[in-house]
């Protein structure tokens, strides 16, 4: 695993993740067949280019700020078995693909907080780690309200 | 006042009526009765009269000599002999002189007087103390199969109102001027209109009004949710229960259907427009038979061998008796609707295709596709969709096998994952067919249970258990791939979420095992892809629900229409038949050219 020196080379490994995910759901949004999953996976794709933006700002204005709050978890994305893309998914299967996605930005973060050099940096990965975690919040109440329904 | 509390108060306290002056009961003992005894004045002679038991001095039993249309000259009190009349108030209805008494009604004295007119029932309690005493009447329940022996059975549970249960509670409504429970009918039923007939005992005249907006009142008036639309809305509710709206409905329906008072209306202006219906559920049966009434010639196909959508597949035999689905679908065949079952159009016919034989198409095709929560093991054996069992009880009649073809889904301790009103047809279904053990196991807390609080009540007395605030986290299976077990984890309650209820939200390493050989997820239903697979360009939203203008039902393609589930997902039978009827209206505006009309007189102002 990578070794991060300071602030700046952490924030770009972390707009750099953001990128690859853009370009991640922009493919699946091109393969898609439904013209909603692709408008749904554009949408991710451009939830994901406005966090790259908020940490691009925070870079260059330095502006970071530490998030201490707790962030609930639903475990949706613990429990589901993965998903693979197909060009047929549904929009439920859309959901676990991009918690599952979070969740792993979010472990990925929590391990680089494990290993940080010093508590400077280490805040800084937590401080993103949660960040995910709230993105997985986000696609887990989807999931909750409109897939889990229980009627 | 009105006839049944008068009816109900005699009935259950005996009224008690008294002297306002030297406050003596008036009531006298006779040989196997009691009475009420005054002493009245007519054409100046002193008479002895009776009241009737609904305080009419004039009931056709006693025979006081006063002709039609005359007016007795004074009530008297036979203790203190002092006049009765009241010097200031009048008939409500004709304006005559009335007597003024106390009864005592349920505890409460209450000043009432009665018209001294012959030919005028008018009895007058004030507007307040009137609705003092009708809150006092409670709700009545319906008589019910005992728990014991309908566990064994498949027979509906309730049997309906007696007619005297009937008329109480149809004596319960205040007759709001403003009715707020109209407004709560998806498909504004005029509720005070049905329920005045019932309290004339005129109850064909109530089943007529009911079917003035509704089509089906046999199977609303069993599974509406009552409690969450128009009963929520009764005005009475606020201080006391509200009018059992559900069960009088269901009750004049079934005189009705027993009485054999269905009259099939004669169908006028006939026209030879055609009109394809997708789908015999609720709402195509709502449309169809609207469209017959316009004078359409109207088709509707089912994909299944049987017709009635959920009404037939989804809910069982105990809950909604298939003979009175039958027998509603008979009126709509009788009304001249023709059925074609076995038709699954998207693969049989598409819509297109339709579309060159039909003037207009509506699709009422519900949503009847499983939904899994996508954990662990769901495809183990024995693990079931809800769908699949209730088709293949309700529908295949597998606990009947091997006189049905269908094998039943069986097993000893059953687990349903789910809260709904399916959740609990499962359970009961279960529960019938020799499991020992079932649990409904939910995620959150029993206020939650979206169920009916009516089935959920029914499931307890049978017997099932709830274990609740717990959710499944993976299925277990044995070497031969059949289900032994479920992994569940303890859930608490976060923050409310959009529908309001608060959010469960897992407690950190809970998790437990409990021990099942068959599982049921019952956690909704999605929209079946087989229509949008041959037309692909019917406009839908991302769960894959056609989109539809909501005030017309009309889809992205002319002349196609849609309601029901398959617009907004898992909803109800009656939220499915007012979708029915907001389609049929536009549909024959447009295709009798109304909409143009309407639309060229708007451009003219």
């Amino acid at each position: 695993m990578k070794e991060f020196e300071n602030i700046d080379e952490i924030l770009d490994f972390a707009i750099n993740e953001e990128q690859q995910a853009v370009d991640f759901y922009m493919t699946l949004a091109e393969s898609a067949k439904n013209e909603y999953i692709k408008n749904t996976f554009i949408d991710f794709a451009k939830e994901e280019v406005n966090h790259k933006n908020r940490l691009m700002d925070i870079k260059q204005n330095g502006l970071f700020t530490m998030t201490a709050e707790t962030v609930a978890d639903l475990k949706i994305s613990d429990y589901t078995v993965s998903v693979h893309p197909t060009p047929n998914m549904t929009y439920s299967d859309a959901l676990v693909l991009a918690m599952k996605k979070e969740k792993a930005a979010f472990k990925l973060y929590s391990k680089l907080a494990e290993r940080a050099p010093n508590s400077e940096l280490k805040d800084v990965f937590l401080s993103l780690a949660a960040e995910e975690s709230k993105h997985k919040l986000r696609f887990e109440i989807e999931y909750d309200e409109f897939v889990l329904k229980e009627n | 006042m009105l006839e049944q509390d008068v009816k109900y108060l005699k009935f259950k306290t005996y009224l008690n009526t008294y002297c306002p002056f030297c406050h003596q009961s008036f009531n006298v003992e006779k040989k196997d009765h009691k009475q009420i005894e005054f002493k009245a004045k007519y054409k100046g002679e002193e008479i002895d009269i009776f009241l009737s038991p609904y305080l009419d001095v004039f009931d056709s039993e006693t025979s006081v000599p006063v002709k039609d249309g005359e007016f007795l000259e004074d009530l008297m009190c036979p203790h203190c002999q002092k006049s009765l009349i009241s010097p200031e108030t009048k008939c409500g209805e004709c304006g005559s002189p009335v007597g003024s008494v106390i009864i005592s009604a349920l505890s409460k004295l209450v000043p009432f007087f009665i018209c001294l007119k012959k030919g005028c029932e008018w009895h007058g309690l004030t507007k307040a103390d009137e609705r003092k005493i009708k809150l006092k009447i409670p709700r009545q329940d319906m008589p019910e199969q005992d728990q014991t022996l309908r566990i064994h059975n498949h027979q509906e549970v309730p049997y309906g109102f007696t007619t005297e249960l009937a008329s109480l509670e149809a004596g319960r409504c205040l007759q709001c001027k403003v009715p707020k429970c109209v407004e709560g009918c998806p498909v504004n039923v005029d509720i005070p209109g049905f329920i005045k007939l019932m309290r004339e005992d005129n109850f064909d005249g109530a089943a007529k009004k009911i079917k003035e907006r509704n089509v089906l009142p046999a199977i609303c008036g069993r599974v509406c949710p009552q409690e969450s639309q128009c009963e929520e809305k009764c005005i009475l509710g606020y201080k006391d229960k509200p009018v059992a709206i559900g069960r009088l409905e269901r009750f004049v329906a079934d005189f009705e259907r027993k009485m054999e008072l269905v009259k099939i209306p004669i169908v006028k202006n006939k026209n030879n427009k055609r009109i394809a219906i997708v789908g015999s559920g609720p709402g195509g049966l709502t449309c169809a038979a609207d469209m017959a009434l316009h004078g359409y010639s109207v088709t509707v196909f089912e994909a299944l061998h049987e017709l009635g959508g959920v009404l037939t597949y989804g809910i069982p035999e105990f809950r909604l008796p298939k003979s009175i689905v039958q027998f509603e679908i008979n009126f709509l065949k009788q009304l001249g609707v023709r059925f074609e079952v076995n038709h699954i159009i998207g693969t049989i016919l598409t819509i297109d295709e339709l579309l060159e034989h039909f003037d207009a198409v509506y699709i009422g095709v519900g949503a009847g596709l499983p939904v899994f929560a996508n954990i662990e093991g769901e495809s183990l054996g024995n693990v079931f969709s809800s769908n699949e069992y209730l088709t293949r009880m309700n529908l295949m009649k597998a606990y009947r096998f091997p006189e049905y073809d269908t094998p039943m889904p069986k097993g000893n301790k059953v687990v349903v994952v789910g809260g709904g009103n399916v959740a609990m047809d499962c359970a009961r279904t279960a529960i019938r067919t020799g499991s020992s053990d079932v649990t409904v196991v939910y995620r959150r807390s029993r206020n939650e249970l979206p169920a009916r609080e009516e089935e959920v009540h029914h499931a307890e007395e049978e017997g099932i258990k709830f274990k609740l605030l717990t959710n499944p986290t993976r299925y277990i299976g044995t070497d031969y791939s059949t289900l032994k077990a479920m992994e569940c984890i303890k859930m608490q309650l976060g923050e409310p979420d959009a529908s309001g209820r608060r959010r469960p939200v897992p407690i950190e390493n809970s998790e437990f095992i409990i021990e099942c050989d068959m599982a049921i997820i019952a956690i909704g239903t999605g929209p079946n892809p087989i229509i949008f697979s041959t037309t692909p360009n019917l406009k839908r939203n991302k769960w894959g629900y056609i989109d539809v203008n909501q005030e017309t039902g009309e889809t992205s393609i002319e002349g196609v229409y849609a309601g029901g589930d398959i617009v907004s997902g898992s909803a109800t039978v009656i939220e499915a038949m007012g979708a029915g009827r907001i389609a049929a209206n536009s549909m024959h505006k447009k295709l009798s050219g109304t909409k143009e009309k309407e639309k060229e007189k708007e451009t003219k102002k």
